[in-house]
């Protein structure tokens, strides 16, 4: 037995790179494996062998299988991503378009008009005329021509910090007007 | 039969075991897709474990020459 030991630690001194294979050290981490490879080290036999190299292929077949899986997963949900993206760019629902044709039209014909003639509601009507005349216009870029703030800002010639202020300050006192209309 | 029924139950057991996996990747999509994906997932996994021919295993003895 004593000799059987030394054996088995020769074999495996002998090999000491391949037992860092992880595939090799992950089969030899179960005792039942351990223990079938010690016997064919010991009895070399044809059966023992066999039986070693059986239970080694069933190992890295679910070793395999394993890691196939866990790929799957991962690239499957990408593409599963990548189609649905594409599908939906291709084929937009009405709802989801922003901009369609009638609704640029509509709003080609708005440019034309005013902040204040596009007001329906009489409150805010009266509140707008309260307005300072820069205030009022840059809401109207705003909300009526589609400007983007830093346009605004060329146009009138100052900084987008003080158009954003102007803005800011115009829909506060807008707010409070209304605010005090209602109670 | 017999080998179809090991199919199932495998596939079950790394649907299992994979669960969290598929729950983590999930996140790539969006909100209103996660419950197709899953489900795809699933089908996918049972499908290639059916098909899927793992071969051309090394033999122990060759990793000790």
């Amino acid at each position: 037995m004593n000799n059987g030991n030394h054996k088995i630690e020769e074999f495996f001194c002998r090999n000491m790179e391949q037992i860092k294979n992880p595939i090799i050290k992950s089969f030899l981490a179960n005792a039942k494996n351990l223990y079938l490879v010690e016997k064919a080290i010991l009895y070399p036999t044809d059966c023992n062998m066999k039986m070693v190299d059986e239970t080694f292929q069933s190992h890295y077949i679910k070793v395999q299988k394993i890691k196939y899986v866990s790929n799957l997963i991962y690239f499957y949900s990408l593409d599963f991503d990548k189609k649905r993206r594409r599908l939906h760019d291709r084929f937009l629902l009405i709802v989801d378009d922003g901009l369609t044709r009638t609704g640029i039209a509509r709003n080609d014909e708005r440019i034309e008009e005013g902040l204040l003639d596009t007001v329906e509601d009489e409150q805010l009507f009266q509140s707008l005329q309260n307005l300072t005349d820069k205030q009022l216009q840059i809401l109207e870029m705003i909300y009526v021509k589609d400007c983007s703030i830093k346009t605004i800002a060329e146009t009138l010639q100052t900084t987008p910090q003080n158009i954003s202020n102007l803005h800011r300050k115009a829909l506060k006192k807008l707010h409070q007007m209304l605010k005090k209309e209602e109670d | 039969m017999e080998r179809e029924n090991n199919y199932n139950e495998e596939s079950l057991l790394f649907i299992e075991n994979f669960s969290p996996k598929i729950k983590q990747c999930l996140h790539q999509t969006s909100y209103q897709e996660r419950e197709d994906l899953e489900q795809e997932i699933k089908l996918k996994i049972i499908e290639k474990l059916a098909t899927q021919e793992f071969i051309n295993t090394p033999s122990f003895w060759d990793f000790f020459t």
